[in-house]
């Protein structure tokens, strides 16, 4: 970030590791919230929606961080998110994690990737974050 | 009052000045929520008789209209639109997964029970695909889990048990006595082992066959078994193995299904406008593209399928907030809120009908006062 020469990472020149998933939508009472008082188009409700909670060993994968930016592609649309570390124990599947799977909150951000369950393939991006207006293209 | 932000219609709601008593954070988001739109013609502001005039002239035009949505509008709207729609020769779809459900259960062909049946008499309650603790709120302890019951005095500590059956550790999971996950897209396979197990087979699955029998004991030994049945499971499982199923649970015990819907009337448009398609209606750019104008009433065509304004056919929108969908209108109509700003009558998910009183009393006269969707419903069944 400073400029110093030597933090620059020279795999960010290489092809960044990708990894297929599937991705589940989930309904999240605080974004359903958001949408009702800030409205759709609102910087709330695309905190709470524009989110793919994946599990610690695909996050290694695609060499990405708990907030890091991640693409999102499927047959059908593509989307930037910030990735989400699963909780231990509240997103997690019994005992044995949620590799291959990543949950996403029902809205358009997910939407666009196709009806459920749909499978997308996911990677680290230093894109910003898909705004509404450009996934509906208005 | 009533509230109107989900399907659970909780009927014992107080506005004070400004501050909403007893709802959930859905609910008093919803009471409060104030995030209206303009009329807009081309996606200008005009004035709003303006755009009813253009909307009508676009569905006078179209020779292939369909109407979406409508889950989100008062019975009374709901029968002005299905007037509309059969006077200019127009489909319509409520735009959901639970559509096919809801037929099967106004169609007995599975059983069903109310709110209260569930809390008097409920004692093994599956959430299947469901998460009723981000949806609805207050179903678990106004109905389904927590509160004491006729039959069921001891509550949820000894009399009931609580079962989730879900792709995801949810919210809800994480209160329910067993959780089984399912593998995503193999929904059908844990439904025939769960019947396997039922006539005390051991199924070959790749689920985890002791669990799935344990599961089937359980569930055999109901005396008043409910399945909450959301969007995960009737969005991924063909009806007819849900048909299937529930027969099969009520060869052993006594299995009743509710669905689980979010729009506060939908069970009441889904049954006035039966929906053919196997596994519900959900939009798809395939099924619009026959249409040449889409009128979506309270429904998000655009949040649902972002592909929607690409869509070659006008788009009118009538809504009481602001929407996706509004950003590509061809028509955009305010409206006022049923149960908010707008008296009615709804049918809540248990097939219950519920008087809507107007929260705010502003009804649709008045100085700021919003029109409703029924008196737009009208003008526009008058005008073409
Ligand atoms: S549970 Fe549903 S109907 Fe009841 S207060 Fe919450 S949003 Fe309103």
């Amino acid at each position: 970030m400073s400029g110093n020469i030597s933090e620059i990472r020279f795999d960010r020149f290489l092809a960044v590791p990708e990894r297929e998933i599937t991705i589940v939508r989930y309904h999240d009472i605080f974004q359903t919230e958001a949408a009702l008082k800030h409205g759709k188009f609102s910087k709330e409700y695309q905190d709470l929606s524009a989110v793919i909670v994946l599990d610690p060993a695909d996050l290694k994968k695609i060499d990405a961080s708990d907030g890091d930016h991640v693409k999102i592609s499927s047959e059908y649309g593509t989307v930037v998110a910030v990735a989400k570390k699963s909780e231990e124990k509240k997103d997690v599947r019994a005992n044995e994690g949620h590799s291959g799977v990543g949950y996403m909150p029902a809205s358009v951000w997910s939407n666009i990737l196709g009806s459920k369950p749909a499978s997308a393939k996911v990677s680290r991006s230093q894109q910003k974050i898909s705004t509404v207006g450009e996934l509906i293209r208005v | 009052m009533t509230c109107t932000g989900c399907a659970l219609l909780c009927e014992d709601i107080d506005v004070r000045d400004g501050e909403v008593r007893h709802a959930c954070r859905i609910g008093t988001a919803h009471i409060l929520n104030r995030q209206q739109i303009d009329p807009m013609v081309d996606q200008e502001v005009v004035d709003i008789d303006d755009a009813i005039r253009h909307a009508a002239a676009l569905l006078a035009d179209a020779e292939r209209p369909m109407f979406l949505g409508f889950g989100n509008s008062i019975t009374e709207t709901q029968a002005a639109g299905v007037r509309l729609a059969e006077k200019i020769g127009a489909g319509i779809d409520p735009c959901s997964v639970h559509t096919s459900l809801i037929d099967d259960i106004v169609h007995s062909r599975v059983r069903t029970c109310t709110l209260p049946e569930v809390r008097d008499q409920a004692d093994v309650i599956l959430f299947w695909g469901a998460d009723p603790m981000n949806t609805h709120p207050r179903l678990m302890s106004g109905y389904a889990y927590y509160p004491r019951g006729k039959n069921r005095q001891h509550g949820w500590e000894e009399d009931r048990t609580a079962i989730a059956i879900d792709v995801r550790r949810s919210h809800t999971a994480s209160i329910c006595k067993s959780v089984h996950e399912i593998i995503p897209g193999r929904d059908v396979e844990f439904i025939d082992a769960l019947m396997l197990a039922l006539r005390n087979k051991v199924p070959k699955t790749v689920y985890d066959s002791k669990r799935v029998l344990k599961l089937a004991g359980t569930l055999k030994k109901a005396e008043f078994g409910v399945i909450f049945a959301g969007s995960g499971l009737v969005g991924s499982v063909p009806r007819d193995a849900i048909i299937r199923l529930m027969d099969e649970l009520n060869e052993f015990s006594d299995f009743r299904i509710l669905p689980l819907f979010s729009q506060y009337n939908l069970r009441s448009i889904a049954t006035a406008a039966a929906c053919e398609h196997s596994g519900g209606c959900t939009p798809t750019p395939a099924s619009l593209h026959d249409a040449d104008c889409l009128l979506c009433v309270g429904f998000d065509l655009a949040s649902s399928l972002p592909q929607a304004c690409d869509i070659d056919a006008s788009i009118i929108v009538i809504d009481p907030s602001e929407t996706l969908t509004a950003g590509c209108a061809d028509v955009v109509i305010p409206c006022a809120a049923g149960g908010v700003d707008l008296a009615g009558t709804a049918v809540r998910m248990d097939g219950t009908k519920i008087d809507l009183p107007s929260i705010t009393k502003t009804g649709q006269t008045g100085a700021g006062a919003r029109i409703s969707d029924l008196s737009i419903m009208n003008r526009l069944l008058e005008a073409v």
